[in-house]
């Protein structure tokens, strides 16, 4: 893979995402409803923007349950946003239904993180396939038969050798091409990758990526690259966001993030990755505690309860996303003071200063008495 | 099962009579030594509807007391496979052939009683998936209790006692012991099945891909308190991962293995460093990296093809298919184990290692196989 194209600024924006939020309704029991009890509110995307312009990949990292997936899928409208709006090419689809809906979804697809369960193991390859263009009413069997042998060719699987076989006699790397085979065969122009990897070995995971990284240049697609392994996004991603309890905290290029990350939250995530060399790798903190909720979403910065710099400022205002050099936005206090002027009468965090309240919740935890 | 009513209801501290025998128990886990295992010829077969193969085919290595030995490799290429029959877990279409000498005792073949003794008490196992490892209807306090009143003879409040102190070590509060699997989140299972897993202080730990299912936050945390735990201890380990950064981080000695046969197996340090097998380098180049800063990135480099079909294992090397380095002689012989140093390598060609180590950077190399060598 070579270094990712250049995407201009004024680029057009495929799909663009402005606070959007996903709510999930709980159940509450009959007799607390009859109280007066409220149902809780699962929080999964909590006012996320994000833009993906032609030819760009972006990807999207955060720990299991950050809400990563549930925005991949309000993006394709697999769920229904409770909140903000989507644009496909300025078009607002957030609300659309009917006709306008089964035509944003020709242009918006989506590739699973499991090719064993993704692919329905009655059909063959070919069928598998066809079955968009037949749901979507697209061409006669033979323009079909066409347009599957080329998505084939596409994903580099021989379509000679392989559209009458089933998905079981494949190797997961080949199965995860018949599902890029299968999103592809409808022209789309954005493409949701929901941790397309991590179910393969490593040694073919780098043939699936770079599968993407093509795809994007040659068809101009737009790819959101869900996955919690932050060391395959430095290879094919453009841009970088990282989301930690339903709203991004860190998002820019993705040089920058990797290499200067500036939010406390994204420095673990990377300092978490295991290392062949020691040499240069930052100090290893274990985070205290685990994800809050999204049901209990803390009321200041989301990450405060686990942050080693929390300040009384940080438990009782959230902080913006701050524009930072190279086009870098952060929402952290230590980067942006605008909160701390604003409420001088809280501490505010400083950079590095692990702060009292933070370390005796830290040593409570870690385990030093080994 | 023992009863199931906790024996100390409510925070009750411990009576002085409990703790004194804690001490003495504990006292006497920590006189155990490290094990030292060495596995020779081992071949695991399991004969199918569709005919008999070897999922592991004459696997040797050694693992010297208080070391961590790294077991790489792909999915299906036996190292899990490796780890179930030294625990004696091998389904009943098995057959296992080889010795593995657990300070110097054969542990193959052993009876079902003379394996429980072994099991917990000398070879603790941290397996995969939590979740199925735990029992969802005994609390997790219960199930580590019945595993040490299986080979100790002390009461359930002494026992009791020692899962405390467990929990602590893994940063798990004593209370919780009352509580069931499903009442604990993914990475809090995990380190329930490792306080499980040192609680008889065994001598030699296998560690099943331990961390596989979790983020890597959680990953993270649960390998620092493995590693931490272990050095403290000092035991010895078998880690199962394909992870070899992991592997960096963690093992001494590695083992590389590939469709059943051991590719590699040496020092960490050498093996990944200076790797003598194609299929190492290979693996290594595929091996997604950080940027480093100021540094030119590396390019990812996939290896071609599949991994062949045991039922039907090629007759010479079984890289051979997959390797842009491959000659006919290794296509119709298997290669010899060959030893430079501390590192054994099975390929025919471990003279070139140096030339093939460049030539295996370049992505070139790889996407026209049939022009090298």
């Amino acid at each position: 893979m070579t270094d990712r194209p250049t995407i201009a600024p004024d680029a057009t924006a495929v799909i663009e995402a402005r606070d959007l939020k996903t709510h999930f309704q709980g159940r509450t029991g009959i007799f607390n409803a009859l109280a007066g009890g409220k149902a809780p509110v699962a929080r999964a995307l909590d006012g996320v923007d994000l833009r993906i312009r032609e030819r760009e990949i972006v990807g999207l990292v955060g720990e299991s349950g950050c809400g990563k997936s549930t925005l991949g899928m309000s993006l394709v409208r697999m769920y229904q946003p409770t909140g903000g709006q989507i644009q496909y090419r300025g078009d607002d689809i957030t609300k659309a239904e009917g006709k306008r809906l089964k035509d944003y979804r020709r242009q918006a697809q989506i590739i699973f993180q499991d090719p064993y369960s993704s692919l329905n193991p009655r059909l063959t390859i070919g069928q598998v396939i066809e079955e968009p263009l037949i749901i979507h009413g697209i061409g006669t069997a033979t323009e079909r038969r066409q347009k599957v042998i080329r998505a084939m060719d596409l994903v580099r699987i021989p379509a000679a050798d392989n559209i009458d076989r089933y998905p079981s006699d494949l190797s997961g790397g080949q199965r995860q091409r018949i599902a890029i085979a299968r999103a592809l065969v409808l022209e789309p122009r954005f493409i949701v990758a929901d941790e397309p990897v991590s179910m393969l070995d490593v040694s073919i995971q780098a043939s699936v990526l770079e599968l993407l990284d093509e795809l994007s240049r040659d068809l101009g697609l737009a790819v959101l690259y869900i996955s919690h392994d932050i060391a395959t996004v430095g290879y094919i991603c453009n841009h970088v966001a990282v989301m930690y309890l339903g709203r991004i905290v860190e998002e820019g290029p993705a040089e920058d993030v990797l290499a200067r990350p500036l939010h406390p939250y994204t420095q673990r995530l990377m300092a978490a990755i295991p290392r062949m060399n020691a040499a240069g790798a930052p100090e290893r903190v274990e985070l205290r505690g685990d994800v809050p909720t999204p049901m209990a979403v803390p009321p200041g910065c989301r990450f405060s309860s686990r942050c080693p710099y929390t300040t009384a400022l940080c438990e009782a205002v959230e902080p913006g996303l701050s524009v930072q050099r190279g086009g870098q936005r952060v929402r952290c206090h230590i980067h942006d003071d605008t909160a701390a002027r604003a409420r001088p009468d809280l501490t505010p965090p400083r950079a590095g200063h692990v702060t009292e309240a933070a370390d005796a919740g830290i040593l409570a935890e870690t385990l030093d008495h080994a | 099962m023992a009863t199931t009513t906790p024996p100390r209801p409510g925070n009750r501290p411990a009576s002085a009579a409990t703790l004194a025998e804690l001490a003495r128990l504990n006292q006497r886990l920590a006189a155990k030594p490290a094990a030292r295992l060495q596995v020779e010829g081992l071949s695991i077969g399991y004969s199918t509807l569709r005919g008999r193969f070897h999922a592991v085919e004459d696997v040797s290595f050694e693992v010297p007391a208080e070391t961590n030995l790294g077991l790489v490799g792909e999915s299906g290429c036996g190292k899990s496979t490796v780890v179930k029959a030294l625990m004696g877990l091998q389904p009943p279409n098995t057959t296992v052939s080889g010795r593995a000498l657990l300070d110097g005792q054969d542990i193959l073949g052993l009876d079902d009683h003379a394996l429980r003794d072994i099991r917990w008490n000398r070879i603790s196992l941290i397996t995969q998936s939590a979740m199925n490892s735990l029992d969802p209807v005994y609390t997790i306090g219960d199930q580590i209790c019945e595993a040490i009143l299986a080979h100790e003879r002390v009461g359930k409040a002494v026992a009791w006692a020692r899962a405390e102190e467990m929990f602590a070590l893994v940063g798990l509060p004593a209370g919780r012991l009352y509580e069931f699997p499903h009442m604990f989140s993914g990475g809090m299972r995990q380190r329930a099945v490792i306080a499980m897993a040192l609680a008889l202080n065994a001598g030699l730990l296998l560690a099943d891909e331990p961390t596989t299912a979790l983020d890597p936050i959680m990953q993270s945390q649960i390998m620092t308190r493995i590693r931490g735990i272990h050095a403290h201890m000092r035991r010895s380990m078998i880690l199962v991962t394909h992870d070899i950064a992991v592997v960096a981080e963690t093992c001494e000695n590695t083992v590389v293995m590939y469709a059943g046969k051991v590719a590699e197996s040496g020092p960490t340090a050498d093996v990944l460093e200076r790797p003598l097998h194609p299929y190492t380098m290979g693996l290594q180049n595929a091996f997604p990296r950080l940027p480093v800063p100021g540094a030119a990135r590396q390019p990812l480099i996939s290896i071609p093809g599949v991994v062949p079909n045991l039922l039907l294992p090629p007759p010479g090397c079984r890289f051979a298919s997959r390797c842009p380095f491959a000659t006919d002689l290794c296509r119709s012989a298997a290669p010899p184990v060959v030893r430079q140093g501390a590192q054994a390598t099975a390929c025919h060609y471990t003279d070139r290692a140096g030339e093939f180590r460049k030539a295996a950077a370049r992505p070139e190399t790889w996407r026209n196989m049939r022009g090298a060598a």
